[in-house]
């Protein structure tokens, strides 16, 4: 361990509650813990490692922060209640934020005391999310927003959304759109929660915009130039996200392990081959993710970092499905555990589903001709 | 975290790429299926090269070559499909006895100059490599099995136990080891078997998991190569191939395909590049070093397979005709994807290792 990720360990062991990991079962869900630990990770700058002081950095490396992000998953650090924030808006505030954009809106997000949702999908735009259809009319000083978001996480808790909308119904489908930054508390935008199917905490809302007002100066990034910003923000989120499932399957496969303790006929050894496999597929992530920074870092490019979605997802459900098999039968009064095998069946949708992701191998990387 | 390449070593292997482009295409491979001699120009041209040399330890200083190095070479060779002993005698054999005492350095001079070796480590009726002889009164007596590289060979490395713990042994194939050829799925790459009750020429103490873990990774190496080949292989044709109007890679059915085999190329190129660094630092334990390669051995191997099993459905009824060149990626794959352990054999031990029981 490097002194850097020895103060960070140091740093964490500090905050945490000294029950913390007898009790995470719990403490997994505590908001206020998390949000507590979201607002001092921010001060003691190790929220975004790389960034500055002001914005909860300490102007790090790349590998050096990933080091303290694989050191804050394997220390199974509080995960942060809005992910959406400091994971994708920040990242593109930061990008294509106007001086007084970041003046406002960083601090408050990176600190978490303001939440934020992504306003992508709509109902009629999934995969295809250039085919979104949510208009936004220029009218002098302002857009006038008319439509219909759908799977927005945490909307019904957030302040604002960095909306999509087409600024230009005639250009073609990448080049009509716009990111807006969308003050949840206008006039004309209704929120309706969706229930769940699992426990999950990140409630997926219906936001729905009827001659919404959002000033012009709320664009993020260039007017049309919003597949871009997009493209950017869903980047930075996919380098989060491998990290993200690396942390899960961490978890998967120690419960597996103390699944041994309490069913001996799973030393029949079935379960043992699919766990090496399973061993194999994480410490490849992580060091495919090593390996695509160190190119990147010299300048190389880093084809292999497309390969992290979906490794990741696929890993993460598979090491969940073996620990209910090597949990027998106990598997089904463990809702902690029916709430894992739900959640990594959503790795391979969110951020780009699997299929996506094949065709972007496919033909990004390979040079398969589109279909 | 070392896990890359750096720039030596993409220079390296261009040079070995380009190297094996001229000297060894397809072709060579497919003529030595039937000619046991074919091998031996590639061969002298290797030998002449210096690529043999990986086989002996560098001089400490920091430009020595290393694993990762060797890895490379071996990648390369895997993707041409080389009809050479370069993995059977640096990668397994040499790499077997890098682990073991200084008893062996001559040994390895001699594999280091040209001389070819092969690994005899898997014992009758078993899925994972062990310890085939035993060491008494000064001989070296027992059976292996799938022996790569045996007819090629004029030395043996095996593994003996003995009443001081395990050794590596190496043999001169001459009176006392009877080598049996067999059939076998890569005729390019000939095995035997081989029956052993001989003096040997050198012997040291040996630990057992680091005498597995370079030859695993060197195994992984080459299995790469062969998963990165097949896969070019099969994009190439589905580029040009067209089927209902439009290129068949266009279909998500190919390209999907296609896209899997890459996840797995890579997930298991992260994982020997891994291993392979971790078995140039002095500072890992046995256990690591053994875990690492046997893991990157077993991803290497689902790649091969897949990639070459993929690559024969891409093509269709060409890949099942001698002239067509998948069938020979096919036979390598499959052949070293049962050398050293099968990767669920590997997994099993690895998973097994991991919950605490014995491997």
């Amino acid at each position: 361990m490097t002194p850097l990720t020895a103060e960070y360990s140091a740093w964490l062991a500090d905050f945490l509650p000294s029950d913390y990991y007898q009790r995470y079962r719990e403490y997994r869900w505590d908001i206020d813990l998390r949000r507590a630990h979201q607002r001092a990770a921010f001060d003691a700058g190790w929220l975004q490692p790389t960034w500055s002081r002001e914005h909860g950095g300490r102007e790090l490396g790349l590998a050096e922060a990933m080091a303290i992000r694989l050191e804050a998953a394997t220390r199974s650090a509080p995960k942060l209640p809005n992910i959406a924030g400091p994971g994708v808006a920040a990242p593109g505030i930061r990008q294509f934020g106007t001086a007084e954009q970041i003046d406002r809106l960083l601090v408050p997000l990176l600190r978490g005391d303001e939440w934020w949702a992504l306003g992508m999908s709509e109902p009629e735009a999934g995969s295809d999310f250039a085919g979104l259809r949510t208009r936004a009319v220029r009218d002098g000083d302002i857009f006038r927003v008319k439509g219909r978001k759908i799977w927005t996480t945490q909307a019904h808790l957030s302040r604002w959304c960095t909306l999509y909308a087409r600024t230009d119904p005639d250009a073609p489908k990448h080049r009509g759109i716009s990111c807006l930054i969308l003050d949840l508390e206008s006039p004309g935008v209704t929120i309706e929660p969706i229930r769940m199917a699992s426990i999950s905490d990140e409630t997926f809302c219906e936001v729905i915009l009827d001659d919404v007002e959002i000033p012009v100066d709320n664009l993020l990034g260039p007017c049309n130039g919003g597949w871009q910003v997009a493209m950017s923000s869903l980047n930075h989120e996919r380098q989060m996200i491998w990290i993200m499932n690396w942390v899960e399957i961490q978890r998967g496969l120690t419960s597996v392990r103390e699944s041994r303790t309490t069913h001996d006929d799973y030393a029949a050894g079935e379960v043992f081959t699919e766990l090496g496999s399973l061993l194999a597929d994480a410490e490849a992530l992580r060091a495919t993710g090593y390996r695509a920074l160190h190119n990147e870092l010299d300048g190389r490019p880093s084809p292999e970092a497309d390969i992290l979605k979906l490794l990741g997802s696929q890993t993460l459900q598979r090491v969940w499905e073996l620990a209910a098999a090597a949990a027998g039968p106990r598997c089904i009064d463990d809702t902690d555990l029916l709430f894992e095998r739900q959640d990594a069946l959503a790795a391979s949708i969110y951020g780009g589903t699997s299929e996506i992701q094949r065709n972007i191998i496919a033909e990004r990387l390979l040079g398969l001709p589109k279909g | 975290m070392d896990v890359g390449l750096n720039s030596g070593q993409l220079a390296l292997r261009d040079s070995v790429r380009d190297v094996l482009r001229t000297e060894c295409p397809a072709a060579i491979t497919r003529q030595s299926m039937t000619d046991p001699e074919r091998w031996r120009t590639v061969w002298k041209t290797v030998v002449d090269l210096g690529w043999t040399e990986l086989a002996v330890p560098g001089a400490g200083d920091d430009d020595a070559f290393g694993l990762l190095d060797l890895t490379v070479v071996l990648e390369e060779c895997g993707a041409a499909i080389a009809p050479i002993p370069l993995l059977s005698s640096v990668g397994l054999a040499a790499g077997a006895l890098r682990a073991a005492g200084p008893a062996v350095a001559d040994v390895l001079n001699d594999i280091g100059s040209g001389m070819v070796a092969a690994l005899a480590v898997h014992p009758p009726g078993h899925r994972l490599p062990g310890v085939p002889t035993t060491l008494q009164q000064g001989r070296v007596q027992g059976n292996a099995v799938a022996v790569p590289g045996l007819p090629r060979a004029e030395l043996v490395v095996t593994l003996a136990s003995s009443p001081d713990g395990p050794v590596a042994a190496v043999v001169r194939v001459s009176d006392g080891v009877t080598v049996h050829e067999t059939e076998c799925t890569d005729p390019a790459q000939p095995v035997a078997d081989v029956e052993i009750d001989a003096e040997p020429v050198a012997i040291a103490p040996v630990d057992l998991e680091s005498a597995f873990a370079r030859p695993l990774v060197a195994a992984a190496a080459d299995l790469l190569g062969v998963a990165a080949a097949a896969l070019d292989r099969s994009v190439a044709h589905a580029k040009t191939r067209h089927q209902f109007g439009k290129p068949i890679g266009a279909f998500q059915g190919i390209k999907h395909a296609l896209a899997d085999n890459y996840v797995a190329l890579e997930r298991a190129r992260g994982l020997t590049y891994v291993a392979a660094a971790r078995l140039d630092d002095p500072s890992t334990s046995p256990a690591a070093g053994w875990t690492a390669a046997a893991l990157a051995k077993a991803a290497a191997a689902e790649a091969a397979v897949g990639c070459a099993r993929t690559a024969v459905q891409v093509h269709g009824a060409l890949a099942q005709t001698w002239e067509h060149d998948i069938h020979l990626y096919l036979r390598h794959a499959w052949q070293g994807a049962s050398t050293l352990g099968d990767s669920r054999a590997l997994y099993h031990a690895v998973g097994r290792r991991f919950t605490g029981g014995a491997a």
